[in-house]
């Protein structure tokens, strides 16, 4: 049931991404709803979940993007190692906290697409382009995920509420 | 039982993993690139009809903004319009003269005239899932004879062309990725060099020499090289030319003929070669 449900919402989330935000974020910036979930679940889920979730949206995402296959697995899989691993020494609460990691992880995210990008496929990309939305893609994924991290808590209670306690005991 | 946290060694293996996966991938996808990986047709079988659905309410959404909450510009657009139609009459008129007169040359030399391609109307489903590329999603696949490198067009020119397809569905890269080449040349002057995407919403075209005539306005087709797409479809039109005198070439922006951003239906042209 658990598995379905996270099936669900990882459709749901993908279909987000690649048809309703491009109408509400017209520009070159789009937030990415799936490093936020690849945060969230680092941070959220017990034992090393959130690690196998996140590499596995960010594949996903690979699947759905024009992009080179396995840059966003390695990315959000790299996120989501990071915030399992940390996440006893930090806390991710509020809005300002929230939206600094999310800021430095978005960084990341996009040094890691242009690194894989640019070493992987020469010189056939040109990731100039990269550098000059980096900054504002960050600004915009730490807007967008305090609002995220609330609708997913709350998501989350009301699965606990919802679903059998044994079922939901690894998430 | 105490929640405990994941041992050093088997984070240690974790991140092993995670680098090993992705760097199979990407080297598969980089060296291999014509392969189609199954499991990118699954994921995107998968989305497709959600992205559908998705699309249909936010096309339904927007439609009620644009036809209702936006009428105040109206008027404004209406008197625009109408000076628009004034100016396109008077084209339509010699264009109609000219295609005259072109028939009567094909006549004369027996010119028997472009191949006839099969096509198939398809609509676009969604959009690439990060910002990093510029991706498509079509909801027309190997099912409607859809297959990898077909051309995607509109009335309006060249969108890109089929990196993937699958059953009912296709990715398709627009010519402003930063992979795509589009080999083109002017409308008039009939030089000729390559179109590449940049990565934002406008094109570059390479390889023209500075010697070569170019100015702003100026059209850009394609030039039916490199196997793609077929010549004479519009490309774009000429933006900016920065030319310096140590350099071979000019640089030259190019601002795509279809608005890329807000394409809602697009053609593709399917191969000449019919089964059966």
């Amino acid at each position: 049931m658990t598995s379905l449900v996270l099936i669900i919402a990882l459709v749901f989330l993908l279909s987000i991404q690649t048809t309703f935000l491009r109408v509400v974020f017209p520009g070159n910036i789009v937030p990415d709803l799936i490093l936020i979930v690849a945060v969230y679940s680092g941070i959220h889920l017990k034992k090393s979940r959130g690690i196998w979730l996140a590499a596995l949206v960010g594949f996903f995402q690979d699947c759905l993007s024009g992009g080179l296959l396995g840059v966003n697995f390695l990315s959000k899989g790299l996120v989501g190692l990071f915030f399992c691993v940390i996440k006893d020494k930090i806390i991710v609460q509020g809005i300002i906290p929230i939206g600094f990691f999310i800021f430095a992880t978005s960084l990341v995210d996009g040094m890691i697409y242009f690194v894989s990008m640019t070493s992987l496929l020469g010189g056939q990309i040109k990731g100039n382009f990269l550098f000059s939305s980096i900054i504002l893609f960050g600004v915009c994924n730490a807007v967008i995920a305090p609002f995220l991290f609330y609708m997913f808590d709350k998501a989350r209670q009301w699965l606990h509420r919802k679903l059998p306690t044994q079922s939901l005991k690894s998430i | 039982m105490p929640y405990r946290r994941p041992q050093s060694k088997y984070l240690i293996s974790i991140l092993a993993g995670i680098l090993m996966f992705s760097l199979v991938l990407m080297t598969v996808n980089a060296r291999y690139d014509k392969v189609n990986l199954f499991f990118e047709s699954i994921v995107v079988w998968f989305v497709s009809p959600a992205q559908n659905f998705f699309t249909s309410v936010t096309n339904s959404i927007t439609d009620v903004f644009d036809h209702y909450f936006f009428l105040v510009r109206t008027s404004s657009e209406n008197d625009r319009l109408l000076l628009e139609l004034g100016r396109l009459s008077k084209k339509n008129n010699e264009l109609l003269e000219r295609n005259k007169l072109l028939e009567r040359s094909a006549n004369l030399t027996e010119f028997t005239g472009e191949d006839e391609r099969p096509f198939v109307i398809a609509k676009v489903i969604g959009y690439d899932a990060t910002q990093w590329s510029k991706v498509i999603f079509i909801n027309r696949g190997t099912d409607h004879k859809v297959e990898k490198n077909l051309s995607v067009v509109t009335d309006a020119g060249v969108v890109g062309h089929v990196i993937h397809a699958s059953l009912k569905s296709s990715k398709v890269l627009l010519i402003t990725d930063s992979r795509s080449a589009v080999d083109s040349l002017f409308q008039e002057t009939r030089k000729s060099g390559i179109t590449v995407g940049t990565g934002e919403d406008i094109c570059e075209m390479k390889f023209v020499p500075i010697s070569a005539k170019v100015s702003v306005g100026d059209k850009v087709v394609s030039s039916g090289l490199g196997g793609v797409f077929p010549k004479g479809l519009m490309v774009g039109t000429v933006v900016d030319i920065v030319k310096q005198d140590h350099e071979l070439f000019q640089g030259i922006r190019v601002a795509t003929s279809v608005d890329l951003s807000s394409v809602e239906e697009v053609v593709v042209l399917l191969s000449g070669q019919e089964e059966g």
